[in-house]
């Protein structure tokens, strides 16, 4: 009985791991346990009686959450915008554009799969499309097998990383920082991150470039009638749009003189160029003046939807029009309003993608509520202070603490989703983050980043389940060519995914080393700038300590009260001299 | 055995029956955020009002949908061992599952949310902020919801009994699941071919 109560924390994780393993539905398990180890801790003397008379109001807590909002507006908007046909006439035109390059394919499915990110964050309709409209051309003239279905799985799980993404819309939530910084903090990674697969590309046309054909003249559609290829006037366009955006800005903000922030500058600028770009392509279709060729007419049409969910989406949150979960809305209404002019939005679909959206959110918030079970029981017993113990007495400071942890949710990816990861593991790692001096957004863009690989890792990622269902299993005959071609085994998927696990890793290392990346986002914000429709608001923070966490967030230099004051100290001694190194010195 | 089997059909059909209703209620939450951003902007005017009901209206879909969701058996389980089990074996899992982890939770909240919704009726208690909904309705959503959660639980225990005695068949589809994933396929295969 004595050891019991000593070690009651490090048991009840331990009947965790067992009753989610017993294979029945998180929610209840994560709930079921905290309610059980409630009782043994009433019963031990441990935990008060009234403990569960606590349930209603941290319910309460997940309903009134405005954050979550996030997930049945993006899932929505997803869901709409994947039956829309808008990532197949992306597939379709940008791979014409690249395709005369060598590599021009596995490019073209990088900026698809980027593109597409920024719109809205679902794996699943990436994946599917590419592997249904690039994966059989690339098939066709020869690529590695490997190496397209790679970059396909991989493409397809920017989504998770690139803003808006659920994930970082959850781990904003969890770590109880704002959505407006999660995103700017995983900017630049995410786009670094789809720089280094281009990267890979690059140095596969190099060294391998059998592996990635250009594609033959015969094979591209939207040529001229005279042969040639139309990029130049491509290359045109785009220069006109970009000094046109240049030009825009100039004029209708420099006479102000006001210091109006970068981002909204940039928004604005691009607003206006793509603009442009779209008013010349509809001049020269409507009166028929050839100045454009087909192919850049043709781009710049396909581009216009995913720019203007981009716009309402992220550019309405950097402008300070909408908050966060608002943007999801406005793309999903935005997704809406695409489908439904194409004349692909139907009532089945609607209330396909309604009742999807609804039971898909449903087990989320319920994974949720379950682990908020679990944390009323956990916190009780004070398990958050043995976590804390076991990682704070890790050697080798912030960065053992960091290599370990990225380890752990790597591994833990293989069996956990992203929500239960982020339900339950990082609202445990985050206040030991925060105590070593970790950035709290640098450290969930981390998360993010890692936990993007639970995607792609032989056997289980979902993005290659997905790329596997619809890439050809059997031999079969090329409608083109009319050649029987070899199919796509699933060895080739997993080999492919690998090169692109490892470029992952590295990408989170690289973060490590290179922090800077995330915290842009503490320069990037405009502070108190009365012009300002409103500021992107601090989401309330959902961690069991939300009380010491704002003190944190306001700057505050509360002592904690689960940690011996000595620790406290010097981990925020510690802090301030990290932040001193970042900012070099000022 | 075939009473009962009676009571959880009914109970099923309630459940599908309200959860395609409240899946509406998805629509409702995004035409009226997205109508909040576009007036706050537009005209300057905010109203708590408004921004309390997007999420009064999704509590009421994850909430009321809960049972429904437990229907569609699309509440995510973490199957690496048991998904090597036979369907029998499954379904003892269920079994188990149901009366030790769900019914427990499902009750303590019905029981406790009951109370805490009886108070805020009887003090008629309003929203803190200014310009706030009455908080009421929203707080009767909570035991309503835990009452549709605990009757398809007993429905699905019914289920997996009738399964086990000889009395019904599999309720739980085995084998491919992802349906949804593969009409997506087909549909845009179908819209690939039409262009080419």
């Amino acid at each position: 009985m004595e050891f019991l109560t000593a070690n009651i924390a490090p048991i009840m994780f331990a009947g965790l791991v067992v009753f989610l393993l017993l294979g029945y539905p998180v929610a209840f398990a994560l709930a079921a346990n905290g309610i059980f180890f409630g009782l043994v801790g009433i019963e031990l003397g441990l935990l008060q009686p009234s403990l569960f008379q606590a349930l209603p109001e941290r319910l309460w807590g997940v309903m009134s959450n405005e954050t979550l909002l996030a997930v049945p507006f993006f899932t929505f908007m997803g869901l709409i915008l994947e039956r829309s046909g808008m990532a197949e006439d992306l597939l379709d035109t940008i791979g014409q554009l690249f395709g005369p390059l060598r590599g021009g394919l596995a490019f073209a499915v990088i900026f698809v799969g980027a593109l597409l990110a920024a719109t809205t964050g679902v794996v699943a309709a990436s994946v599917i499309s590419m592997g249904l409209i690039s994966l059989p051309i690339m098939l066709r003239y020869g690529y590695d097998r490997r190496l397209a279905s790679g970059v396909i799985a991989a493409s397809g799980t920017l989504a998770q990383i690139i803003p808006p993404s659920l994930v970082l819309i959850i781990m904003a939530d969890q770590l109880g920082k704002s959505v407006g910084d999660m995103y700017a903090g995983a900017f630049i990674p995410g786009i670094t991150l789809a720089s280094l697969y281009v990267l890979y590309i690059v140095g596969v046309t190099i060294f391998k470039p059998a592996w990635v054909p250009a594609l033959p003249p015969e094979a591209r559609k939207l040529g001229e009638p005279n042969g040639s290829s139309g990029t130049p006037s491509f290359v045109v366009i785009f220069v006109l749009a970009v000094i046109a955006g240049a030009l825009f800005d100039r004029f209708y903000y420099v006479p102000k003189y006001v210091d109006v922030p970068l981002d909204e500058r940039l928004v604005i600028a691009a607003g206006a160029g793509a603009a442009f770009a779209l008013a010349a392509a509809m001049v020269n279709r409507a009166f028929k003046l050839g100045l454009l060729s087909r192919l850049a007419e043709q781009v710049v049409f396909v581009l216009i939807p995913p720019l203007a969910l981009i716009f309402l989406v992220l550019g309405t949150i950097f402008l300070g029009w909408a908050t966060p979960t608002e943007g999801g809305a406005m793309g999903a209404t935005g997704a809406l309003v695409m489908a439904l002019s194409r004349g692909r939005l139907s009532l089945k679909l609607t209330r396909q993608a309604m009742e999807s959206t609804a039971r898909l959110s449903t087990f989320v918030v319920f994974i949720l509520i379950g682990a908020r079970v679990f944390s009323l029981t956990f916190y009780g017993v004070n398990g958050h202070v043995w976590v804390e113990h076991l990682l704070t007495s890790l050697p080798g400071g912030q960065l053992g603490f960091l290599i370990v942890v990225n380890l752990l949710v790597f591994v833990l990816a293989f069996f956990l989703d992203y929500f239960e990861l982020a339900f339950i593991v990082v609202p445990l790692l985050g206040p030991v983050a925060e105590k070593l001096g970790i950035d709290p957004i640098w450290f969930g863009v981390l998360l993010a980043l890692n936990m993007q690989t639970s995607f792609m890792h032989p056997p289980f990622g979902f993005a290659l389940f997905y790329l596997r269902s619809v890439a050809p299993s059997r031999d079969f005959m090329d409608k083109v060519t009319g050649k029987r071609t070899a199919p796509v085994t699933t060895a080739q998927i997993y080999w492919g995914a690998i090169p692109f696990v490892i470029i992952q890793l590295i990408m989170v290392s690289l973060l490590i080393a290179f922090p800077q990346m995330s915290l842009v986002y503490k320069t990037d914000l405009p502070k108190g700038d009365p012009d300002k429709a409103f500021e992107i608001p601090v989401e309330a923070p959902a961690a069991g300590n939300a009380a010491d966490d704002i003190m944190k967030d306001l700057g505050g230099k509360n002592d904690d009260a689960g940690a011996e004051p000595a620790t406290g100290k010097s981990a925020e001694e510690q802090a301030a001299e990290d932040l001193q190194k970042q900012f070099g010195g000022k | 055995m075939q009473g009962l089997l009676k009571l959880s059909r009914l109970i099923d059909a309630i459940n599908d029956r309200i959860g395609n209703w409240v899946s509406w209620l998805i629509l409702v939450m995004v035409l009226v955020s997205t109508g909040n951003a576009i007036i706050r902007k537009t005209l300057n005017m905010s109203s708590n009002a408004w921004l309390e009901l997007q999420w009064y209206l999704f509590s009421a879909v994850f909430l009321l949908a809960a049972g429904y969701t437990l229907l569609k058996n699309a509440h995510v389980r973490i199957d690496v061992v048991s998904g090597r089990f036979s369907a029998r074996g499954q379904t003892w899992i269920d079994i188990f599952g149901t009366v030790f982890f769900l019914m427990p939770m499902s009750i303590a909240f019905l029981y406790l949310s009951w109370k805490v919704f009886v108070r805020t009726y009887t003090q008629h208690e309003i929203s803190g902020s200014a310009g706030g909904l009455v908080m009421w309705p929203a707080r009767l959503l909570v035991p309503v919801g835990f009452f549709l959660l605990t009757a398809q639980g007993f429905s699905e225990l019914i289920k997996r009994v009738a399964f086990l005695t000889g009395h019904g068949p599999d309720p739980v589809p085995r084998g491919d699941t992802r349906a949804a994933e593969a009409e997506l396929a087909e549909e845009i295969r179908k819209h690939a071919e039409g262009k080419a």
